[in-house]
């Protein structure tokens, strides 16, 4: 898979299971994994899947805009820069957002 | 604190000094602009020059930074607006930044994606 396809996979996987289940995002991040959300920092898997769970709102649609995606340099890895709508349950209007992601294989 | 010093420099050449931008870049360096690809500093600095506006003034709103994988490297996460002269709106924008040490002690740019934010 070219690395547009894998990042474009990779958006696709973690939005869906954003939606779905958002605990089961805790696999997608390690000890060192760090979450900068509205600018509140939080690191590790754990911490991280605490704080996605207990957002103020159960349900949630992700609809993505655009996805660029850059190999990360030296270090390996891949920068996956996201823009779209987040769709909350009972307000009319969506909310906008871009989230920027460093992804490594493990 | 690495990332609004070097935030604050970068929009500081780009509104003032465009054609100073491309010595924060490095050959192996790559910037995705609206979707198009771009790599190595010739190709930036043509891109960068060649922008469709002579003059601009970027505002930021937020930043955030944190450690990247690569070792004293920090992946910046701004968002803002851009103003263009004679426009009364201004533009949004989201850009996210990978700077990487220099052996000189100074951050150049391995990645810049920019995009603006519609809507």
């Amino acid at each position: 898979m070219d690395p547009d396809q894998l990042s474009r996979a990779f958006v696709e996987h973690y939005y869906s299971a954003f939606d779905a289940n958002r605990a089961g995002l805790g696999i997608l991040y390690q000890d060192e994994s760090m979450l900068t959300f509205e600018g509140q920092k939080i690191q590790g898997s754990q911490n991280i899947v605490a704080k996605l769970t207990s957002l103020p709102f159960q349900q949630c649609q992700h609809s993505i805009t655009t996805v660029d995606c850059q190999p990360s340099g030296p270090a390996g890895g891949m920068l996956v820069f996201v823009s779209g709508n987040l769709q909350l349950a009972g307000e009319q209007h969506a909310l906008k957002f871009s989230q920027g992601f460093e992804v490594r294989s493990d | 604190m690495v990332g609004r010093a070097f935030v604050d420099h970068y929009y500081h050449l780009f509104d003032n000094e465009r054609a100073s931008l491309p010595s924060l870049y490095q050959p192996t360096s790559m910037l995705t602009f609206e979707g198009q690809k771009i790599v190595g500093v010739d190709d930036i600095s043509s891109k960068l020059n060649q922008l469709s506006f002579d003059q601009c003034r970027h505002v930021v709103s937020t930043i955030d930074s944190q450690p990247s994988a690569f070792t004293g490297g920090v992946v910046v996460f701004v968002s803002g607006s851009l103003q263009l002269p004679g426009e009364e709106h201004h533009l949004r924008f989201s850009q996210m930044f990978h700077l990487i040490p220099t052996p000189q002690g100074n951050f150049f740019v391995q990645n810049d994606i920019f995009r603006l934010n519609y809507g």
